[in-house]
Parts: C-alpha cells; sequence; structure tokens
C-alpha cells in the first residue's frame, strides 16, 4: 500500500472531523509559529539594525570610549578623565594613512529654535566637520561645518530641509538667515539664546527602524552647529566620553581599533587610575545585538518545545480516539489481509499529515505575525528555506514520535475482537 | 507480496480440518474449551452451511476456518496450506488471497466509496491503483452495482452493501467465500437476492462457499449441512466426511434425501426440507436449536451468535 494512498485515506479522515483536526494541530500550530515569528523577527531585527550601521558608515565605522578599568580606584570621574580634543587630534595625525574622518559630537541637548519671535523644539548637537560622514548626511544646499568652522568658533549652523521649509518657504532660501538657538540643559548647563548664521541644509532622515514608531512633526529635528562654538556658549571643557571613526576602506577593524587602543592607553591612560580606552566595532555591536536576541531566541524556543510537546500529546491523544473509534474498521481491514505494517504505517501517517498540515499552517502564521512586528520597525523579511525545512522536520517528527504509540496500538489488535467491537 | 515459504499439499480440498479444539484461557487457571476437537473436510467448489446455536462454537470455528484465529491443537490446512504454524504475517497474507469474508453487518469501511472498498483486498495484495480501478469495476459489474461505484456506505440499502461486500470478497479470487449470517441483517427479500448471488457464485464460477447460519431454510438451500452444537459436529449431511465426525454423535442430518443414506450434493433442498427436519424426532432432541429455528423461519436474527 502506497504513501500516497495512506495521505488520501489520512485526509479523507481528516476532512470527515475537521472542528477535531483543527483543535489538535492548535499546539502544533502555536508551537511552529512561534518559532517562525521568532525566527522571522530576529531576521528583521537584524537586518534593521545593520541598516543602522549603514547609516552611519557601515563597518568602516568604529567607536573609541572612556570606561571604567576592572580594578578602577574610584567610581566618579574628573573631566580629565575624558577624551580631549588634543588626544583626537594626536589620533588622527598619527594614523592619517588609515583614518578617513574623525567624527566629534557633543551630547544631544534638547533646546528651541527662534525664527520671527517663534520658538520651535529642536535637538542640538555640537559636531566636527568628520561628523557629516559618520552620519552619512546628504547636504542638498549650502555647506557643512568645517574644520574652519571649529577653529574660529563660528556662529553656524547647518538645519534640515524639513526644518527650512517650515521655517523659510524653501532650503535655498534658508541660506544665510539668522535664527536664535538655545539649549535648554546639559552637562554644560543651561544656555543663552545665541544667533545662527543658516550655512547648510541637510537631508533629514529618521533612522529606518524608529520611521514608522515615532511620528516626529516635520521641524522637530536635529540642528548641527560647530562643537567648539556649543561648548563655548554652554560653557565646560572640550572634552568627551568617545568619538567614532570612519576607516579608510580595506582597513581591518579589529587591528586598527587595537592599535589605537593601545597607542590612546599607553600615551594618555597610562597613569590614570580608573578610566581607560575601549573600542567597538560594527562586528563587536552587532554581536552584542546578537546576543540579546538569542536570549529571546532561547526562551521562545522552549516555549515552543513545550508547546510542541502539549500538542504531539494532543495529537496522540486524538489518535488514540481515532484508533479506538475505527476498531471495527481495524478489524475488516485485517480480516480482508491487510497485515500489521499497514495499519500501522496508515496511522503513522495520519498522525504525520495532522501534524504537517499544522506544521504549515503554523509556519504561515509565524512569518504573518512574525512581518506584522517587522511593519512596525519598517522592514520584511522572507521565509528563510533553512527555517522552514527544519520547521517541517519537527511537525514530522512529532508526527511519527506522538503518532508511534497509538498506531503500534492499532497494529497489534486482534482482528476477532476488533470485528466484534461495537 | 505473493512469496510465501509456507508448504503447499494439494489434496483438492479447500478445508482439511483434523481435530480442532480451541481453548479460551478466563483467567488462571480456568480454561474453556469451545471446540472439542472437530474433524470435517470441504472440496473444491461445495457450498457448505454450518448451522449451530448461539454458543455452539459456532463462530469460534469460523473465526479458525477463516484463519483469523489458530487452533490451540489440531490441525488445520486451507487450500493446502497448514494454517497452524503459520504466522501473523502469513495469516494476514493468507486471509488476503485465500478467503473473501461476508459478514452479518457488512462491514463496508465507512466513508469509503463502494468501489474503493471493493479496491481494498486488492490494495493489500499490492495490485496497482489502475489494474485496481479495473477489476474493482468488474466486480461491481457481477454483482449489479456499477452503477452505485462511487457512493458511500451510508447512501446504499441493506442489500446493496452486502452486494459490495460480496464483489469485495471476490477480490483477489479467493479459493473460499466465508460468509457469517450474510442475509441476517436483512429482510426476507434482499435475503433471498444476496442467496441467489451465492448460489450464482457457486454454479457460474464454481465458488467454494461456507455459509454459517442458524437459518435451516437457508441451510437446507446448500450442498451440504454441519451442525455443530456445544462444540461438536453433531450431524453433517455429506457421507464422505462421515468419519470424520465422531461416530456416537452423528446423527442422520435434516436433509431428506440423506435418510436414505444417498449423498445428493447437487439438488437443493426443497422448500419443505425444513419441515421434513422436524419429523425426526432423535434430531429434534439432538439439536433443540431446530424447532426453535422452524417456529420464526423468517424472522431476521440480528444477534450474531457470540459465546
Amino acid at each position: 500500500m502506497g504513501i500516497w494512498e495512506n495521505i488520501l485515506l489520512a485526509i479523507e479522515g481528516l476532512k470527515a472531523n475537521k472542528m477535531r483536526a483543527l483543535l489538535t494541530m492548535l499546539g502544533i500550530i502555536i508551537g511552529i509559529s512561534s518559532v517562525i515569528a521568532i525566527s522571522t523577527l530576529g531576521q528583521i531585527m537584524e537586518a534593521s539594525v545593520l541598516g543602522i550601521f549603514d547609516e552611519q558608515g557601515g563597518s568602516n565605522l568604529v567607536g573609541f570610549g572612556i570606561r571604567q578599568k576592572e580594578d578602577a580606584a574610584r567610581d566618579y570621574y574628573y573631566y580629565e578623565d575624558w577624551i580631549n580634543v588634543s588626544m583626537i587630534e594626536d589620533v588622527e595625525e598619527r594614523f592619517s594613512d588609515e583614518i578617513d574622518a574623525v567624527a566629534i559630537q557633543t551630547d544631544m541637548l534638547q533646546g528651541d529654535i527662534r525664527v520671527r519671535k517663534e520658538d520651535k523644539k529642536a535637538q542640538i548637537y555640537g559636531v566636527n566637520a568628520g561628523y557629516a560622514k559618520q552620519s552619512m548626511t546628504t547636504v542638498n544646499c549650502g555647506r557643512y561645518i568645517t574644520p574652519d568652522d571649529c577653529a574660529k568658533n563660528r556662529s553656524i549652523c547647518v538645519i534640515s530641509d524639513k526644518q527650512a521649509e517650515a521655517m523659510f518657504g524653501s532650503q535655498r532660501g534658508a541660506i544665510g538667515q539668522t535664527v536664535s538657538i538655545k539649549a535648554n540643559y546639559g552637562r554644560h548647563g543651561t544656555g543663552l539664546l545665541t544667533d545662527f548664521t543658516v550655512v547648510g541644509v541637510y537631508q533629514y532622515k529618521l533612522p529606518s527602524f524608529l520611521s514608522s514608531m515615532v511620528n516626529v512633526e516635520d521641524w522637530n529635528s536635529e540642528v548641527y552647529v560647530p562643537y567648539t562654538t556649543l561648548i563655548r556658549i554652554m560653557g565646560g571643557d572640550e572634552t568627551f566620553w568617545s568619538f567614532n571613526v570612519n576607516m579608510k576602506t580595506g582597513v581591518e577593524p579589529e587591528e586598527f581599533c587595537t592599535k589605537v587602543a593601545d597607542y590612546m592607553n599607553n600615551s594618555y591612560y597610562r597613569d590614570n587610575d580608573s578610566y581607560e580606552i575601549y573600542y567597538q566595532t560594527a562586528a563587536s555591536q552587532m554581536d552584542m545585538i546578537s546576543s540579546i536576541l538569542g536570549t529571546v531566541s532561547l526562551v521562545i524556543s522552549i516555549i515552543a518545545a513545550i508547546s510542541l510537546l502539549v500538542g504531539g500529546i494532543g495529537v496522540m491523544n486524538i489518535m488514540l480516539v481515532s484508533v479506538t473509534e475505527r476498531t471495527r474498521e481495524i478489524g475488516v481491514r485485517k480480516a480482508l489481509g491487510a497485515p500489521n505494517s499497514a495499519i500501522r504505517t496508515q496511522f503513522i501517517v495520519e498522525s504525520i499529515v495532522i501534524c504537517l498540515i499544522g506544521g504549515l499552517i503554523g509556519i504561515a502564521l509565524g512569518f504573518g505575525l512574525g512581518n506584522i512586528a517587522g511593519a512596525v520597525v519598517g522592514t520584511y523579511a522572507a521565509p528563510k528555506v533553512s527555517t522552514v525545512a527544519i520547521a517541517v522536520g519537527f511537525s514530522l517528527a512529532v508526527g511519527v514520535f506522538f503518532g508511534f504509540y497509538p498506531a503500534n496500538r492499532a497494529a497489534k489488535l486482534d482482528p476477532i475482537e476488533a470485528l466484534r467491537y461495537e | 507480496m505473493k512469496k510465501q515459504n509456507i508448504e503447499v499439499r494439494d489434496s483438492g480440498l479447500v478445508i482439511e480440518a483434523k481435530d480442532i479444539v480451541k481453548t479460551f484461557y478466563i483467567g488462571e487457571p480456568n480454561e474453556l474449551e469451545i471446540l472439542h476437537g472437530m474433524s470435517f473436510n470441504v472440496p473444491r467448489g461445495q457450498f457448505v452451511s454450518i448451522v449451530g446455536q448461539s454458543g455452539s462454537g459456532k463462530s469460534t470455528l469460523m473465526n479458525i476456518i477463516g484463519a483469523l484465529d489458530r487452533p490451540t491443537s489440531g490441525e488445520y490446512y486451507l487450500d493446502g496450506i497448514d494454517i497452524s504454524q503459520t504466522k501473523d504475517k502469513q495469516l494476514s497474507e493468507i486471509r488476503n488471497n485465500k478467503i473473501g469474508f461476508v459478514f452479518q453487518t457488512f462491514n463496508l469501511v465507512a466513508r469509503t466509496s463502494a468501489l474503493k472498498n471493493v479496491e481494498l483486498p486488492l490494495l493489500y495484495a499490492g495490485y496497482s491503483s489502475s489494474e485496481r480501478r479495473r477489476r474493482a469495476k468488474e466486480l461491481l459489474e457481477t454483482v449489479d452495482m456499477a452503477e452505485r461505484a462511487g457512493h458511500m456506505p451510508n447512501e446504499l440499502s441493506g442489500g446493496q452493501k452486502q452486494r459490495v461486500a460480496i464483489a469485495r470478497a471476490m477480490a483477489n479470487d479467493p479459493s473460499l467465500i466465508l460468509a457469517d449470517e450474510p442475509t441476517g441483517a436483512l429482510d426476507s427479500r434482499t435475503g433471498r437476492m444476496v442467496m441467489d448471488l451465492f448460489h450464482k457464485l457457486h454454479e457460474e464460477q464454481g465458488k467454494t462457499i461456507v455459509l454459517i447460519t442458524h437459518n435451516n431454510e437457508l441451510a437446507a438451500e446448500t450442498d451440504r449441512i454441519i451442525t455443530i452444537s456445544d462444540g461438536n459436529i453433531i450431524s453433517d449431511s455429506d457421507i464422505s466426511s462421515r468419519d470424520a465426525a465422531p461416530p456416537e454423535l452423528f446423527r442422520p442430518a435434516p436433509v431428506p434425501v440423506n435418510t436414505e443414506g444417498i449423498i445428493d450434493t447437487s439438488a437443493k433442498a426443497p422448500a419443505d426440507g425444513g419441515t421434513a427436519q422436524t419429523q425426526t424426532a432423535a434430531q429434534a432432541a439432538q439439536a433443540p436449536q431446530t424447532p426453535a429455528e422452524d417456529a420464526a423461519p423468517k424472522a431476521p436474527v440480528n444477534e450474531k451468535g457470540d459465546e
């Protein structure tokens, strides 16, 4: 008796009891769909995180910062512990063969931008010329902040296309206009209202994974000013927690970072009792995200395993019911010459068919759910062949495992007893 | 599929039973002997009826004849194959291609069309799907059910179901058709139709048929009547089997021609055969079921005669 006949037979049987079949499949559907949903979500998260890196210079971007040493003497810091501009300039010069640009950025400051006596919210960043490269900013018209602007503490700013259009009607019309900017708070204290001249308009873009999650008003976005100017207005030192480096293409990140970090630690932090320089590459940040995702996946996988187990027991239960209900049919089949093996195969195939259909529904549902969650993040994922294969394999295994006992019971029925069964 | 390392001896007998004993264990230390050593032969082409009351061991004997069960002791050759020595797997092969079952309750597989039901034995015999279909259609034609091939069992009347069941029993051209109260669940008219079908198969195709019944009127239509009671053969209308029956229990069989000691297997028992039976006082004493059967000869009896 061929497998195909058994499959048709099983499908006929399921059709006769649709509701029961569906309820039986539920455990399998939930188990498989949760695994698929989480793996789809993982794929989406990975893609969107990679997307963020790409927006920020991709794998050529590395970051340096300070952190407490393991045997730190203090758990507080002085501004002397921070990275100062001369260190950054030193690094930039010493490793100029490998460095494309160095990006410096002050902390983001909440503030107001005032045009014609009207205040609008803005996030103010003090940056250097290299920041444009790191953030992959496109300048639509005018120019970006130059090293010269920073050196001379010029009161200039770069605003977004949306801001320009909202405040001045057009992007081009914004160039040369004066706006008043006030940073409300920050580590440098509360700033005063200062006039800045708009020198450039950049193309505004939200990071992709936020784009549909946050409904930001058009004008409420970042304003860039030279970091030196910002620090001068706000007060404080020209020191930073961290800075980013865009490496030249082809430079090996790990090697470069080790070299730079070692140099800085030896030159500037040798005598520091509590702080040292560390680095992050795109790869190491990716690893961190993966490990978080990995933990989430593990938890979901355990839930899925439990629901597959419960689902499997449900399948086994219903198969036992099915065997009992069809005792007489089994007796007839045996009387007509069906060997035990044919009966066993018939019921195992039935169990597999239940689990496979459940599995396929679960796969479809899982991708649906994963992509609904993905829609929030703004990225979609296509089913991976390997994921589908694993899910199908699992459903199959559950079908065989939990179908075997009932099928074997059917196979071992005494034909005489079975024929007499009412 | 057809490969069998079973020893076959050709004796011209479809059933060759010697001292068949069947014992059931009903919990230690009790055992219950249902068949006390039955011996009889059925030659190829005979239409035999086995008659017995409920609890006579009829069903147990049928299970053994049908290779559903093995005797506890004794020898049973079906078409020359020693059943008492075969394994389960071989038993199912034997059931598949040597025996065609016809049951009182039809036992068609539910939610499976008449055609598919007839295909079942062919399926287990390993025929290809096109071959199965072709043969099943042919078989349905012989029982006049071709136009109902696609119907489900619940869309068929009792008589139609039984005709499909007979077609199914014929599927692998078995050596023996074993019919257990085939008219028991049918009204007399459809029962008559089913019996006519058996006669047709017997006469036109030379089928060996064993009919198990407690309806003496039906039994009288067959070539030979074996009557069993309390696990023994108490009468056998076939003279050639006389020596096989326990002599002290042997009585003249209830077919009138047999009172003369002449065997006439070809002639159907006349309709008044049943009446003739009751006239034998000794017979009535030995087989107390006979008058009871006679009192209500037409009433379809729905019980299967279980122990």
